[in-house]
C-alpha cells in the first residue's frame, strides 16, 4: 500500500533551483533512507511535503489521494509528522509545553485560542510519553527544554511525532550531534516505529545507519532523484560513490579490467 | 535576618522562585520603596500614594500589551504616538465635527486597530524588523497629530459623562483618591496573567517568540498571532491615551511623547526577555510599579528636575545587569 508519492515536484529559490521533478514514492511500513551531498535538496524535499513552503509545481498523493499542502497544520492533518534538522522545539517552553505545542489538551474547548490548558492532562501525557520512548535518564516534563541536551532535545521531537501516531514520520539528520548511545536510541525508534506500521523517510550523512534501518534507498543531487535502490541489492560502496556523483560507468569499466 | 530565615523554606520547596527575575524585581521594589519611604515620610502619605496610583495605570496598561508583544520577539515604538494621537482625534470628532461621543470612541478604537494591523503586516508579510517598521510609525502617527491640532493642544473637555466615568472616574477610599482606571488596569491585569499563563493562546505565543520555526512546524498560526498582538497594543495604547485625556480633560498632540521607552524599560526591568519567548505579566507590574515609584519618590528625596532621568537610567541598567546574571547563574546551576 502506498502511503506517499510524489511528482514532479519542483521548487526554486530566486536563481536557485533547489528541487528539479523529484518523483518518488513510500509504502506502508518501510523505512526509505534520503541521501545526497550538502545542499542536494534533501531539507528542500522534505520541507515542501510537511508544508513549511509551497511548491511551484507537482503533485503530492496521500494514500493514493490528490492532496494539496499548504500549511505545516495540512500536513499534521493528513498524518505526515517531521522532524526538521534546525531544532523543531522552542527552548524557553518545559518538554510538556513543547510535547503538544499546536496540539494542546484544553479544557472549555468552545474558548478557541483563549482555551486554558489542562494541565494536568498535559503533565501525565507528556510523563507517560517520555516513560514509553524510553528515554534512559529521568527527565521532568516541567523542566525547560533550554537546560536539555542534543540528544535528549532529539528524543523529544521524536516522542513527539510517535505521539500523534502518524502515518509518515520524517526524519532530517536526526542522529547529528548525538552521543553513542543517543544514536542507537533514535536508530532503535526508527524500527520500532516501522514494525509498528508507520512509514519513515530518514534523511541522513551517515551510510551506516542506512545499512542498519533502511529498506530502501533514494540518492539526490543537485535538486534530481538520480538513483533508487533496495538495501538487500546494493552496497556501501556504490551507494557512497552515487552519491558523490563519481563516473559510474568508469568504475563498472575498472572492476571489469580486473 | 529574621526575613530571610522566614524565605529559607520556600526557597527549599520551589527553587526557581527565587531566581525568577520576578522574584528579583520585587525585592529590588521593596527596597527602593523603603528607602523613599525612610528618606521621605510624605513618600507613603495618602495623597502621594494616590498620586502614584493615578498615573500607574496609563503606562501600565501599555506595558501589558508590550509585554505579550516581546513574548512574540517583537515590539512597537508607535505606542506613545498612538497614546497621543487617539484622544486628540476622538475629541476633535466631538469638539469640532459635533460627533456624538460613543461614535468618535469607536472610530478612535478603528484608527488604532488600523495602525496596530498596519505595523503587524508590514513586519510579518514584508519581513520588516518590527523596530524600523513601528518607528516609521511613531513618525506617521505622532506628525498626524502634530498636523490636525497644527501643534496646539485642544480646548479642555468639559463634557462629563458616562464614558468619561467609565475611562476617568474617582472615588474615594478613606483618604486615598483612586479612579477607576485602576480597575481597569487591574483587570487586564489579570486577563494577561491568565492568556500568557495558562490559556492555549499564551503558549503560542511563547513558542513563537522563542523558536519561530518550530511554532510554525507545529501548524502555530505565528504571522496572524503577531497581527493580533500588535493590533492589540495599538488598542491598549489608545486606551490609556483616552484614560489619561478623560482624567486631565485635556487632549494634546504631544502627549505620550517618550512613552514607548517608558513603556519597553517597565517590561524588561520586570523580567521578559527582549529577545522573546520569556515574558512575565507580574514582571511588567512591578516594573511598572517601580518605575512610577521611582520617578515620583527621586522628586520628593528633591533631586533636581533635570537630574531625573540620570537615576531613572541608572536605576534600570542595574535592574537589567541584575537580570542577566541571575539568567547567568541558573545556566550554569
Ligand atoms: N530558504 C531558502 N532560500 C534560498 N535558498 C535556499 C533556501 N533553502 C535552501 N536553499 C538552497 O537550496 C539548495 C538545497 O538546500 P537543502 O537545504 O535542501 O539541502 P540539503 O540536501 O538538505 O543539504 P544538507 O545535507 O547540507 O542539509 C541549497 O543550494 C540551498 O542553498
Ligand atoms: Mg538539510
Amino acid at each position: 500500500m502506498e502511503v506517499l508519492r510524489l511528482q514532479n515536484l519542483q521548487k526554486s529559490f530566486g536563481s536557485v533551483r533547489a528541487l528539479k521533478n523529484a518523483s518518488f514514492a513510500l509504502k506502508e511500513g518501510e523505512v526509505v533512507a534520503l541521501l545526497g551531498d550538502n545542499g542536494a535538496g534533501k531539507s528542500t524535499l522534505i520541507k515542501a511535503i510537511s508544508g513549511v513552503f509551497p511548491i511551484d509545481r507537482g503533485d503530492i498523493y496521500v494514500r493514493g489521494e490528490k492532496v494539496s499542502i499548504r500549511s505545516t497544520r495540512d500536513a499534521m492533518d493528513l498524518g505526515i509528522e517531521t522532524i526538521h534538522q534546525d531544532t523543531s522545539l522552542a527552548p524557553d517552553l518545559s518538554i510538556a509545553r513543547n510535547l503538544f505545542l499546536g496540539r494542546e489538551p484544553v479544557k472549555l474547548k468552545w474558548l478557541g485560542v483563549f482555551a486554558p490548558l489542562d494541565f494536568a492532562k498535559l503533565r501525565d501525557a507528556a510523563s507517560a510519553l517520555l516513560k514509553r520512548v524510553g528515554i534512559s535518564k529521568k527527565l521532568d516534563a516541567d523542566a525547560l527544554v533550554s537546560t536539555l541536551s542534543g540528544g535528549e532535545r532529539q528524543s523529544i521531537a521524536i516522542s513527539r511525532a510517535m505521539q500523534f501516531a502518524a502515518k509518515v514520520i520524517i526524519l532530517d539528520e536526526p542522529t547529528n550531534n548525538l552521543g553513542v548511545e543517543e544514536t542507537h536510541g533514535v536508530l532503535r525508534f526508527v524500527k520500532e516505529v516501522r514494525d509498528a506500521g508507520h512509514s519513515v523517510l530518514l534523511i541522513t550523512h551517515n551510510i551506516h545507519h542506512v545499512f542498519q534501518v533502511a529498506d530502501r534507498i533514494i540518492v539526490m543531487r543537485r535538486g534530481e532523484i538520480v538513483a533508487e535502490q533496495t538495501v538487500a541489492d546494493t552496497d556501501l560502496l556504490t551507494v557512497e560513490s552515487i552519491i558523490t556523483g563519481a563516473d559510474m560507468s568508469a568504475l563498472l569499466k575498472e572492476t571489469r579490467a580486473k | 535576618m529574621i526575613a530571610a530565615e522566614d524565605e529559607m523554606p520556600v526557597g527549599k520547596r520551589r527553587p526557581g522562585l527565587m531566581r525568577s527575575p520576578q522574584f528579583s524585581s520585587l525585592v529590588i521594589l521593596t527596597v527602593l520603596l523603603a528607602v523613599f519611604a525612610i528618606a521621605d515620610a510624605n513618600f507613603l502619605s495618602p495623597l502621594n500614594i494616590s498620586n502614584m496610583m493615578a498615573f500607574l495605570p496609563e503606562l501600565g496598561i501599555i506595558a501589558l500589551g508590550m509585554t505579550l508583544l516581546l513574548t512574540a520577539g517583537e515590539f512597537d515604538l508607535s505606542v506613545g504616538a498612538v497614546f497621543g494621537l487617539a484622544p486628540v482625534v476622538v475629541m476633535l470628532l466631538v469638539q469640532n465635527g459635533g460627533v456624538d461621543i460613543g461614535a468618535a470612541l469607536l472610530a478612535g478604537l478603528l484608527l488604532c486597530i488600523a495602525i496596530g494591523a498596519i505595523n503587524g503586516l508590514i513586519v510579518t508579510k514584508i519581513g520588516i524588523s518590527s523596530f524600523l517598521v513601528t518607528l516609521s510609525m511613531l513618525l506617521v502617527v505622532r506628525g498626524a497629530a502634530l498636523y490636525i491640532t497644527q501643534g496646539f493642544p485642544l480646548k479642555s473637555w468639559d463634557q462629563p459623562g458616562f464614558f468619561v466615568t467609565l475611562l476617568a472616574g474617582s472615588f474615594n477610599v478613606g483618604s486615598f483618591r483612586f479612579y477607576t482606571s485602576l480597575w481597569w488596569f487591574i483587570g487586564l491585569s489579570l486577563l494577561a496573567i491568565y492568556v500568557l499563563r495558562y490559556a492555549k493562546l499564551g503558549n503560542w505565543i511563547s513558542a513563537i517568540g522563542s523558536n519561530r520555526n518550530a511554532a510554525v512546524a507545529r501548524g502555530v498560526p505565528a504571522d496572524a498571532v503577531k497581527v493580533w498582538l500588535f493590533i492589540l497594543t495599538s488598542v491598549l495604547a489608545g486606551l490609556a491615551g483616552m484614560i489619561s485625556a478623560f482624567r486631565i480633560s485635556a487632549a494634546s498632540p504631544v502627549a505620550g511623547t517618550g512613552y514607548e521607552l517608558e513603556v519597553i524599560a517597565m517590561v524588561v526591568v520586570g523580567g521578559t526577555a527582549l529577545t522573546g519567548g520569556r515574558g512575565t505579566i507580574l514582571g511588567t507590574i512591578v516594573g511598572a510599579l517601580m518605575l512610577r515609584a521611582i520617578r515620583n519618590g527621586i522628586v520628593l528625596i528633591g533631586v533636581p528636575g533635570l537630574a531625573y532621568n540620570i537615576f531613572v537610567g541608572l536605576i534600570i541598567l542595574a535592574m537589567l545587569i541584575l537580570h542577566a546574571l541571575l539568567q547567568k547563574n541558573a545556566a550554569r546551576g
